[in-house]
This record gives structure tokens, sequence and C-alpha cells, in this order.
């Protein structure tokens, strides 16, 4: 196994793909992003369809405040860059650095999941609940799953960390530090659509 | 001094990888930001017709899912054949299932 072929505490150039084990890991998580695609696919597809049937609730124009998702995309935007600056420290077997970005990247995280409740709650407030509407379910629905994504996705970087501390980076430890990279990239990459489909699309339709 | 040698060369492999720089990202962050305040500045500016600004507005999304894929997501790096058709099944699906649902609900 090519794992054994390195010298005790040194690592490939590329210690996530080092093994066939790794490699398929990668490949396996690629595949579960094609099926998360669809699964957010159809949850759009049903916003979309129903966006416009409010019934006595509140509109999205009404709603929606452009500073706040604003600074809920810069963030997530910023989370997502400096996961890739772990990533990059990882290709470069430096493991203080890889840890301290994958902390920054969880704490970015954790105030994306503290605006989007501050969000929920006022828009609670002002009418908007879950069974006000098919646009509020639907709204709930799609953003509130996407929410569920970014704080399994603290979890799941919280254990890594805890992981990396306790084994060190190894050929092991490596691949599930640039799987869970990849799986914060495509929360981000999801929020790009949601931002525009929801929230920009919904000022726009007044 | 064979064995001398052999052991000086496999400390130095790992130094003829270039070491990765953060440009490249930053490049990737930047862009993405340009194309997110775009996207911002079109909906608040609200002097352009909807149906312009929802063309501008879907194709920012889409030029800065490509970026982020690509430069973020490795997408662009060699090896990644699979995960490419993985996504775009994904992605094909997707689009089916949006054009079928608004079919549905606007004609």
């Amino acid at each position: 196994m090519s794992a054994h072929d390195h010298v005790e505490g040194q690592l490939p150039h590329e210690p996530e793909k080092a093994t066939l084990e790794a490699r398929n890991k990668i490949l396996g998580f690629w595949l579960f992003l094609g099926a998360e695609t669809v699964l957010f696919g159809t949850l759009f597809s049903a916003f979309l369809a129903l966006r416009h049937n409010i019934g006595d609730g509140p509109s999205a124009n009404e709603l929606f405040q452009l500073p706040l998702v604003f600074a809920a995309t810069m963030i997530l935007l910023t989370s997502s860059l400096t996961s890739v600056f772990a990533v990059q420290a990882l290709h470069n077997h430096n493991k203080k650095s890889m840890l301290g970005w994958l902390i920054v990247t969880i704490v970015l995280g954790l105030a994306f999941i503290g605006l989007e409740i501050y969000e929920f709650l006022h828009y609670i407030h002002e009418g908007h609940k879950f069974t006000t509407s098919a646009f509020s379910s639907s709204f709930y629905t799609l953003v509130g799953f996407h929410g569920a994504h970014v704080a399994f996705g603290i979890v799941w970087i919280a254990l890594v960390i805890g992981q990396v501390l306790k084994k060190g980076l190894t050929v092991v430890t490596a691949p599930k530090v640039y799987i869970s990279a990849i799986y914060w990239h495509f929360i981000d990459v999801v929020w790009v659509f949601i931002f525009t489909v929801v929230y920009l699309m919904g000022k726009v339709a007044g | 001094m064979s064995s001398n040698q052999n052991h000086t060369a496999s400390e130095e492999a790992p130094k003829r990888h270039k070491v990765e720089g953060p440009q490249k990202h930053i490049v990737g962050f930047v862009m993405s930001l340009a194309l997110t305040i775009i996207a911002f500045a079109a909906v608040s500016a609200g002097e352009i017709n909807a149906t312009f600004t929802y063309i501008i507005l879907v194709s920012m999304a889409v030029i800065q899912v490509i970026i982020q894929m690509a430069f973020w997501m490795h997408m662009k790096d060699r090896g990644h054949l699979f995960p490419i058709v993985g996504i775009f099944a994904g992605v094909f699906v997707v689009i089916t299932m949006v054009v079928m649902a608004l079919y549905w609900v606007w004609w």
C-alpha cells in the first residue's frame, strides 16, 4: 500500500490523495454532492413554483432586508476562502496553520447560523410563519435546509479538528480535512443560488 | 556515497513541488465578491426592468458558481473527470426539474 511507502513523519505532496481509499472517498463524496444538488434542486423548483402564493402573509419584497442578506453572504463567502486556505496549508504540511484556518471557518459558520436564526425570528415576528402560505413553507424548507447543512458542516469540521489534534496530520486524516472543505464550498455554492433566487429575485418581483 | 545521494534526493523531493500560494484563491475570492456586489447593486438600483435584472442575477450566480467550483473545489485540477460527471448528472436533473416546475406554474 502506498500509505506505507512514506517515511514515518514525512507526508506525500498531496496527502489527501495518497491512498486508494482516500481517492475513492473523494470520488464517492463528489457523487454524494451530485445527489445533494438534486435534493436542493427539488427544493428550489418547489420554491420557484410557489413563491408568489403568499396568501395573507407578507410578500418577499416586504419581508427581506438586503443589508442582512448581504452580510450573511459576505460571511459565508469569506468562510469558503478560509477553508480553501486550510486545504492549502494541508498541501504545505502546515498543521498549525491548517487548524487555525479551520477554526476561523467554524467561527464564521457560527456567525452565519446566528444571523439566520435572528432573521427567521424576525420574520416570525412579522407574521411570516412556516404555515402562513405556500411561499413561507417553501422558503423555510429551502433556506432552513441550507442552514441545517451549515450547522452539520460546523459539527463535522469540529470533529475533524479533534481527530487531527489527536492523531496528527496523516494520510488517514488528510482526506477528511479535504472532504470537509469540499462540503463547505458546496454549502457556499448553494447559498449563491439562494441569495440570487430567493432574496434578490424576491426583491425584484415586488 | 550512493545511499547518501539517495537520501538527499528523497529529502529534496518534496521541495521540487512548488509551494502553493494564496494568490489564485484570493483572485477567486475577489471575483466572487465582485459578482455578488454586481447582483446586489442591480437589485438595489431598482431602475432596470425586471426581466433584464433576472438575466443579470442568474448570469452572475452561474459565473460565480463556476469560478468557485474551478478554483476552490479544485475541479480544474487533473483527475476530476468523474466528479464533473457526477455533479453534471445532478445539474441535469435539477435543470429538468426547475424547467418543469416553472412550466406547470406559468403556462
